[in-house]
This record gives structure tokens, C-alpha cells and sequence, in this order.
């Protein structure tokens, strides 16, 4: 299992639009609208490194989108207190 | 499905309930009419209770489409298991909590007409807990969920009082040093279960119930002994006699407390329990219908009723004032080099807010989550200490402003 997170940055005006087309799409943990250098952070679940570049097209397709950054995860930490 | 956690949480919450409300309902049915001796009900519901989930955890261990069919009660449920040796501890803690707690009720209704002036103190548990969090977690309250926990708190005592029944101060004192330490030792060592992790998978709630269950089982039983013997095989009876009744008390706790367990391992137990205290208003309207088949006592008083209104917007104030303040960000950090990223990113999940970390590969060394009060603490706990920590080049804060997870 490959976990990433896509740090997506949209167009000024188009963030519910995009938002709505993400929240479409499958293999998606969770998505978070927020406020800073990017305007939605997604974090990813799929099986392969093809289904994550078929994900990140995906997102690249929908209007609205302008640029995207993705951070493959090497380990996953929680809290365990 | 992929809602906000922040719903799904509440949700559980009250589920849970509702489910309590249920078993409250049945539980003044069968001592009303059909169990009159506390000890034999305390027993009897115990002995029933547990069958019943043994035999629930197997039909809920099927698989059905690659899962198990518990699945849906809870993602996490992979079927059931025997109890683990990091679990062990917990479970004896959660056990003798919920044993203590039991034993302390039956104890109070065994000697009492009238409890319930008395019982409602037991709603300043939701405090105890904020307490306990605020020192075993190092998780200091902030002053709105103090706030917030004083109107449920208070709310909760008002709605849960009645206009009859006598304040014995021996009462008083087992509810305040016995049933709710012992209710807060149960919450806690349900969460802690609830969050620890069983082979690097997240603990699920029906084995958690399943073994809270025989380990307070066990407890009860050797208290009951001390007592009097005979309330065991009268126990045994009262099972056959009132088996209907007691199945569905048995029925709807089993499922108030995994969604319980649940809603533990998302949210604080301190708010957990002060959203699960909105059972004294919800069961209101159980009782009025269980009052028209059933002889049991229903408040008509219209002071009473007045009272209960205020308690109601009380709690609905204090619950709706926990939702709103929560604050959620991501931390994107970036290590100097020479400096072991895996070291610091243990580092960086020791730090008080912060719930997880992930080491990623990109523009971005770790990406971390947090969840904390206000975003003035976020300051002091969070960001001063990233400061402090050598080898962190620098970090950008991003905070969540609308989040939705895959539950």
C-alpha cells in the first residue's frame, strides 16, 4: 500500500468547485481545505505508484487546478498515548 | 464513506446515546416489575450480558465480502481474539473500574428508597475526567473546555435530579470517591485500549467490550459472593424469568458501549462522556413510552419539567461550544542536513498536540498533523517547541479550515 500526500493549489474563485469534483474521486483518505502556501491537502491510498500517477491526473484534470505537489510517505507515525 | 471526523465522532456519541437511554429504560422496567433485588438484576444482567457477546463476536467474526461482518459496527474488527499481553493491564484497570462502578450503584440502590438526588452527582465524572486527562495525558484544559465541561456538567446534574428521595452523605461519598474514580478508571483504560495499536492495526471496540466484559464479570461475581451467596443461583433464575426484558437491556448496552469504545478512540474521554450525558434528556421521551405498557415512575411535576428544559439547553450549549473549538493543522518541516530524520521525527511525536507524522519524500521531510484547543496554544506547545528542537532547517503551518475523512 503507497500513501501520499497531494498538496494541490487552485485558481482564485474555483476552490468549492475543485473541491467538489475531489471529494468524486476514490483511493482518498482525507481531504482538507486550508489556509497557507497550498489551498487543499489530500492524503492518498492506493496500491501502486500507476494508480497513484492515474490519481494525480485525475486531479490534474479538473479545472480549476493550478499545480499540484506530491510527497510520497516512507512511515507512518501516530500517537499512541 | 468520507465524512468530517469531527462528525463521526458526535455521531457515535450520541448513538451511544441513545442506546443508553434504551438500556435505562428496560433496566427501570426490570426493577420496577420483574427484579426487585439490585444484587440479583447486577448479576444477572452480567452473566447475560456476556453470553450474549460471546455469542455476537462469532456470528460478527463471518466474513461477508473480504470482511468480517463486524466490520461495520467497527472498521478496525478483524474477527474474534484472545486478549493480548500489552492489553492485559488495561483491561484490569477498565475491569476493576467498571466492577467498582457497578458494585458502587448497587450498593447505593441496595440501601436507598429514592437515589437519585444522590445518583445524579455521578454526572461530575465528566469533571474527574478533564482532571485526570489534564495530568496523566499532559493535557492541560484550555479555559473554554473548562467552561464547556462546567455547563454540560451542571446541566447534567440538573436534569438527572428529582424532586423526591433524601441526601444521605454516605451516599454522597461513595459516589464521589468510589463510583466516579472507578468510572474514570474504566473510560480511560477503554481509550487507551481503544488506541493501541495490535500488530500495527488500531484496536477494535468489540474485543475491547468482549474482554472489559469478562474481566468486570469475574470482579462482580466475587463481590456478589461476599454479599450473599444465594444472589447467584437466584440470579440464575431471574434470568429465565425475565429473559425478553433483560435481553433487550443486554442488547442495546452492548451497542451503547462499543459505539462508546469508539467515539473514545477519536475524541477526549472527558468529552466523550459529557456528550453521552445528553442520555438524561433522550431517555425522557423512552420513559414516557415505556410509562404507558410499563408501572414505572414517570416526572410530572411541572417544576420538574422546567428544570429538565434548562438542563437540556445547558447541555446542548456545552456540547455545541466543545465542537467549535477544535483547531487542526498540517506542519510541513524541512531537516537541516547530517541530521537523522527518523530520530527527529520521533522527536516531533513527543510533542504535546501533536497526533501524527509522516516522513515523506519530496519538496518536504516530515509532514506532521495537529489537533489542539486554540491556536494560541498551538503557539505555546507546538511552535516553540519545534524551535527548540536542533536540526529542524524550517516549518510551515497550515491550518485546516474543513476537513473530510474515509471512515
Amino acid at each position: 500500500m503507497i500513501k501520499a500526500y497531494i498538496l494541490i493549489t487552485t485558481y482564485v474563485g474555483n476552490l468549492k468547485a475543485v473541491l467538489e469534483e475531489m471529494r468524486k474521486l476514490k483511493d482518498i483518505e482525507s481531504i482538507a481545505v486550508v489556509a497557507g502556501d497550498y489551498d487543499i491537502i489530500i492524503k492518498a491510498k492506493v496500491k501502486t505508484l500507476e494508480e497513484l500517477m492515474e490519481l494525480t491526473d485525475k486531479i490534474h484534470e479538473i479545472k480549476g487546478v493550478k499545480r499540484t505537489n506530491t510527497q510520497v510517505i516512507e512511515k507512518e507515525m501516530e500517537v499512541e498515548t | 464513506m468520507r465524512i468530517r471526523r469531527r462528525y463521526l465522532f458526535y455521531l457515535l456519541a450520541i448513538l451511544s446515546s441513545i442506546a443508553l437511554s434504551t438500556s435505562a429504560t428496560f433496566d427501570s422496567i426490570i426493577s420496577a416489575n420483574y427484579i426487585k433485588e439490585p444484587w440479583v438484576f447486577c448479576l444477572s444482567f452480567f452473566v447475560l450480558g456476556l453470553i450474549f457477546t460471546i455469542l455476537a463476536l462469532l456470528f460478527l467474526s463471518l466474513p461477508y465480502k473480504d470482511k468480517k461482518i463486524g466490520s461495520f459496527l467497527d472498521p478496525s474488527f478483524g474477527g474474534i481474539r484472545m486478549i493480548r499481553k500489552e492489553e492485559l493491564k488495561y483491561h484490569l484497570i477498565a475491569g476493576l473500574g467498571n466492577a467498582g462502578t457497578t458494585i458502587g450503584y448497587y450498593f447505593i440502590v441496595s440501601r436507598l428508597v429514592e437515589p437519585s438526588i444522590i445518583l445524579s452527582f455521578s454526572q461530575l465524572v465528566i469533571l474527574y475526567l478533564l482532571l485526570v486527562e489534564a495530568v496523566a495525558e499532559n493535557n492541560a484544559p484550555t479555559f473554554a473546555e473548562v467552561q464547556s465541561a462546567m455547563v454540560v456538567t451542571f446541566g447534567a446534574i440538573l436534569g438527572s435530579l428529582s424532586l423526591s428521595g433524601n441526601v444521605d452523605l454516605n451516599a454522597l461519598l461513595i459516589v464521589l470517591l468510589v463510583i466516579n474514580p472507578t468510572w474514570v478508571m474504566f473510560s480511560i483504560g477503554q481509550r487507551k485500549l481503544k488506541i493501541l495499536r495490535i500488530n500495527g492495526k488500531a484496536n477494535d471496540s468489540l474485543n475491547i467490550r468482549l474482554w472489559n466484559l469478562i474481566f468486570t464479570t469475574i470482579f462482580v461475581f466475587i463481590a456478589i459472593l461476599f454479599v450473599d451467596k444465594n444472589f447467584v443461583s437466584m440470579s440464575l433464575w431471574a434470568i429465565k424469568n425475565s429473559f425478553e426484558f433483560l435481553l433487550i437491556g443486554v442488547i442495546s448496552t452492548f451497542f451503547s458501549v462499543v459505539l462508546f469504545i469508539r467515539a473514545m478512540g477519536i475524541g477526549k474521554a472527558s468529552v466523550t462522556q459529557a456528550i453521552r450525558a445528553s442520555s438524561v434528556f433522550i431517555s425522557i421521551p423512552f420513559f414516557y413510552i415505556a410509562g404507558k405498557f410499563f408501572p414505572i415512575t414517570i416526572p410530572t411535576d411541572p417544576l420538574l419539567i422546567i428544570l429538565k428544559i434548562i438542563a437540556l439547553i445547558l447541555v446542548m450549549i456545552g456540547v455545541i461550544s466543545f465542537a467549535l473549538t477544535e483547531v487542526k493543522a498540517y506542519i510541513f518541516i524541512n531537516i537541516k542536513p547530517c541530521y537523522s530524520i527518523a530520530k527527529l521525527s520521533e522527536e516531533i511525536l513527543d510533542i504535546n498536540g501533536i497526533t501524527a507524522v509522516d516522513i515523506t519524500a519530496g519538496s518536504y521531510d516530515i509532514i506532521a498533523k495537529v489537533r489542539t484547543r486554540t491556536l494560541g496554544k498551538g503557539y505555546e506547545r507546538i511552535v516553540r517547541a519545534l524551535e527548540n528542537i536542533r536540526g529542524i532547517e524550517n516549518f510551515k503551518w497550515q491550518s485546516i479550515l474543513k476537513e473530510w475523512e474515509e471512515i
